[in-house]
């Protein structure tokens, strides 16, 4: 267990910078996930935290040490592959011992290893036979528990779940936020999936474009984005954005309805509103009417795909018996307690 | 990745060195010794006078040389596009089979592939022996005339040839028969399904997608047979070898009889060009040909 | 006529089908039959043998001429040395391609690209050219009539090294950073990952060698002169007395000749043709 820094570091591949001065520090016995689209630099990030990639400039400390220069295996970290990367010639039990064996590890301290890290994971009856003989879990469980023996300062995940089919990745998830409950000990996890990321975090690293967006738990990430891309990455089905002008203490929509805000800078902004705080409501109560396109019922609750006057499609959200159809005119109101606004450059701007 | 490059290279170095060693010994050094005994009045073993390109100059007066260019070139026509066709064919047929059956079927075709040509040259010496050999009784029964085949020059290169293709054939069956199972089953079914003829579905689906491997096939059959000798050195023993030489055979002949090493060399470097030279030819050929589809 | 298949056209195509089926197993049948025709005679008596009759089963069953080739010859000299000189030349190529072909595939070294081009290069000369250099090479290291004059000159095969950089290539990069993060040093991530995950490759390349090897005959032909010095496929065929004008003979030493590999073929016959497609460069 042990704490994890990253100060000022940056990488290039050629021209081509692909992290940019990103500093960052990972509590000992921290979950946090690295969360962002494909290509924003995650998983560099993390390949260069386990030395798999080179870092061009700044400093990287595990567990106190200065870490930048040392070979991958110094660094006593463990990763977890995307692919597991078990190798398939080898038993599950060797799989495991593979790493303490290269250190040249007294063979019985390896075998209480592996033996205890079967225990964790429930996998005893496994550990002879080979790769191709697991289903999809159970090599993802060999995967960790390859990690596990080595007993690193950290953890770190790849993707890991991305070859499961989703009733196991819900589990597998579960099962990963256990082990983290139960070990303490640090770990970094990379993903595209922001369910993952909400559900196993204690914090969770925004990435866009090789730049830190925001880091925060879960929470403060869903309910206080620091930019529109948090805004707009997190949350299904994804925030909606209106362009605003702001007067007085009212955010003016296009076709003039007015949105009541308590302080905002005045000018052209952009204001994000949450499905959920759209509202289908009676005629009266109404800021804005907007003409329903599509209406999906998933059960628990409606989302309505609608036309607003103005131009602007918005999704607002009814109870799960909501008696809204195609081509209603759907009176909505915005709760304002979870208003959002953006300026030009996508920077939130204190509102609400 | 973090690599450190001066241990990767040492590594590598070390590696690679056994390789490198056998390589320059066996490879690079005989290459250039070649070149070098080729310009010299030398015997095979021992030195020679520099004689220039005296040794190239004789061969366009060498009757011999002459008869080997043209036996190769002849066997070369003899074996090449038959062989490869022959190989087609089989390949088209066991390609329809199954299971144990294509298995079994397909072991009979390779089988002679896998046998030293020692092997090869004794069983078809006693198939075509003259007095006892079991296919005179099919030319008794055709009705022509009993040959001793290996000792009339006519019969010679077609025979070797022939014996040839049946040796060689379950190389390019093999590779034919990967070529049928890269073309999906999908585009066999669309094309029943429209009701195309077996004959169409040859000439308009198979053909045309074989090609590359038929290409393939061609090409390392030319080269392959351009450099004949060992069943033409087997099947002359006894028999008139000088009527039947090529390339390899006079190479041999001057080296190992004649002992002429500088002569033998220079017979030598025009082979190496030559195989050389169709070499590149097919190559580019093939790019050329995967460019335009 | 149009619309879907009749069952008129069905039945014609399926009969048309089975003839096809039909022929290519009768041509099979044809085509080995030399073979099957060679063994037969090698078991008849010699006066059986020059029979003018065709009998496609002996009447006197007899294994006397084995029994000559193997105790009145010197086959069994010819046997060993072709299983040294075929293992020897298996196992060098073998290895020293798999160490190229694996510094080629993942490491980086100056001259890579050079030795990668010279390989590729050597690929299209014809080894036949070089007799002559070499015989004049084994002759100056007095290496005529030893095995390792024989096996030498037979070390160059650069398709296996081809090979063995294209299954190389195609490990994941996961495998290698697993190993890298398992502190394996590039030693043990060769012999402990990169080798065994290609056992089925070696396989196959080591099988095909081998039958390249013993069925060698040109330089194994130049190299001895000496008699007892000989690989079985130039015994066999050279040593004029030895069998004499006894076809039955000659052909049973045919047939010992040939048995080793034709066992190794039907043994691992998915393996041969694996690597003998691999070798022509299509993915078997």
């Amino acid at each position: 267990m042990a704490e994890i820094t990253l100060d000022t570091v940056s990488k290039s591949f050629g021209a081509v910078k692909v992290i940019d001065d990103i500093s960052l520090t990972v509590a000992a016995g921290e979950f946090v996930v690295f969360l962002g689209p494909s290509g924003s630099g995650k998983s560099t990030l993390l390949r260069m935290i386990a030395g798999l990639e080179t870092i061009d400039s700044g400093r990287l400390e595990i567990g106190g040490r200065e870490s930048q220069n040392l070979a991958p295996g110094q660094r006593n970290v463990a990763m977890v592959f995307q692919n597991y990367a078990l190798y398939p010639h080898m038993s599950v039990r060797e799989n495991m011992a593979f790493g303490l064996r290269n250190i040249r590890m007294a063979p019985d301290e390896i075998t209480r290893r592996v033996e205890e890290a079967a225990r964790i994971l429930e996998m005893d009856a496994l550990l002879d036979r080979r790769p191709a003989q697991l289903s999809g879990g159970q090599r993802q469980r060999v995967a960790i528990g390859r990690a596990i023996v080595k007993e690193p300062a950290a953890f770190l995940f790849d993707e890991p779940l991305s070859n499961l089919d989703a009733a196991l990745r819900v589990r597998t998830r579960v099962e990963l936020a256990e082990l983290h409950q139960r070990m303490q000990s640090t770990m970094i996890y990379v993903t595209h999936d922001q369910t993952e990321a909400m559900t196993m975090a204690d914090r969770i690293v925004v990435l866009n474009d090789c730049r830190i967006e925001q880091i925060g738990t879960p929470m403060e990430v869903y309910t206080a984005p620091a930019t529109r891309f948090v805004a707009g990455f997190i949350g299904s089905p994804a925030m909606n954005f209106l362009p605003v002008q702001i007067e007085g203490s009212a955010a003016v929509l296009a076709d003039g309805a007015r949105v009541p805000l308590t302080v905002a800078p005045e000018g052209a902004a952009e204001l994000g509103i949450r499905p959920e705080a759209v509202q289908v409501v009676g005629p009266d109560e109404a800021v804005v009417t907007g003409e329903a396109r599509v209406v999906e019922h998933l059960g628990d609750r409606t989302l309505i795909y609608a036309v607003l006057p103005g131009g602007a499609e918005i999704i607002a959200q009814d109870g799960g018996r909501s008696t809204v159809a195609p081509g209603d005119a759907v009176p909505l109101r915005f709760d304002t307690s979870q208003l959002h606004l953006f300026d030009a450059a996508g920077r939130a701007l204190p509102a609400a | 990745m973090i690599r450190n490059s001066r241990k990767e290279s040492l590594i590598a170095y070390a590696l690679i060195a056994p390789f490198v060693a056998i390589y320059g010994l066996i490879f690079i050094y005989p290459t250039i010794d070649m070149f070098i005994l080729s310009f010299q009045d030398a015997p095979l073993i021992g030195s020679g006078d520099w004689v220039g390109s005296d040794n190239y100059t004789r061969l366009g007066r060498d009757r011999r040389f002459g008869t080997a260019a043209w036996n190769t070139a002849y066997f070369v026509a003899l074996s090449v596009l038959p062989g490869t066709l022959v190989a087609l064919g089989i390949a088209l047929g066991v390609s329809r089979l199954s299971g144990r059956l294509q298995a079994l079927v397909l072991a009979l075709f390779f089988l002679p592939y896998i046998l030293p040509v020692s092997v090869v040259f004794r069983l078809w010496d006693w198939t075509l022996n003259f007095q006892f050999g079991i296919a005179m009784h099919l030319f008794d029964w055709v009705g022509i005339d009993r040959v001793p085949i290996f000792k009339v020059t006519a019969w010679f290169m077609p025979a070797v040839a022939f014996v040839t293709i049946w040796w060689t054939c379950g190389f390019s069956i093999l590779l034919f028969l990967a070529g049928l199972r890269a073309i999906p089953q999908e585009i066999y079914e669309a094309a029943a399904l429209d009701n195309t003829s077996r004959w169409r579905t040859f000439r308009r689906i198979t053909w045309p997608l074989l090609w590359p491997v038929t290409a393939l096939v061609l090409t390392i059959q030319l080269i392959l047979q351009l450099k004949i000798f060992d069943q033409v050195y087997l099947f002359s023993q006894g028999g008139r070898p000088n009527d039947n030489l090529v390339m390899v055979y006079y190479i041999f002949q001057r080296a190992f009889v004649n002992d002429h090493g500088g002569r033998a060399a220079a017979i030598a470097v025009v082979l190496f060009f030559v195989v050389i030279i169709v070499s590149v030819l097919n190559f580019q050929l093939m790019r050329f040909a995967e460019r335009r589809q | 006529m149009s619309g879907p298949m009749t069952a008129q056209t069905a039945r014609r195509f399926n009969l048309a089908g089975g003839a096809i089926t039909l022929v290519t197993v009768i041509c099979a049948v044809i085509w080995a039959f030399p073979i099957y025709w060679g063994i037969i005679s090698s078991l008849k008596p010699e006066d059986e043998v020059v029979r003018p009759v065709i009998e496609l089963w002996p009447e006197t069953l007899t294994f006397d001429h084995y029994w000559f080739a193997l105790t009145e010859t010197q086959i069994g000299s010819w046997y060993l040395n072709s299983i040294v000189t075929a293992l020897g030349v298996t196992f060098i190529t073998v290895t020293t391609s798999m160490f190229a072909g694996y510094a080629i595939s993942q490491l980086r070294f100056p001259g890579r690209t050079a030795l990668w081009w010279l390989i590729l290069a050597s690929f299209m000369v014809p080894t036949q050219v070089l007799i002559i250099n070499h015989f004049v090479l084994m002759a100056n290291m007095g290496l005529l009539n030893s095995w390792a004059g024989i096996i030498l000159p037979q070390l160059i095969h650069p398709v296996i090294i081809i090979v063995y950089k294209q299954f190389f290539d195609q490990v994941p990069r996961d495998f290698r950073e697993a190993a890298v993060m398992d502190n394996a040093s590039e030693w043990r991530i060769l012999f402990k990952v990169y080798v065994p995950m290609n056992w089925g490759v070696t396989t196959a390349l080591s099988i095909v060698t081998f039958i390249w090897a013993w069925n060698a005959f040109l330089w194994p032909f130049l190299a001895v002169t000496k008699t007892e010095m000989m690989t079985i496929t130039v015994g066999i065929t050279q040593v004029w007395d030895a069998f004499g004008v006894y076809y039955a003979r000659q052909l049973s030493a045919a047939v010992l000749a040939g048995f080793p590999v034709a066992l190794a073929y039907l043994l691992f016959q998915r393996r041969v043709t694996q690597a003998i497609t691999l070798s022509a460069g299509i993915k078997g």
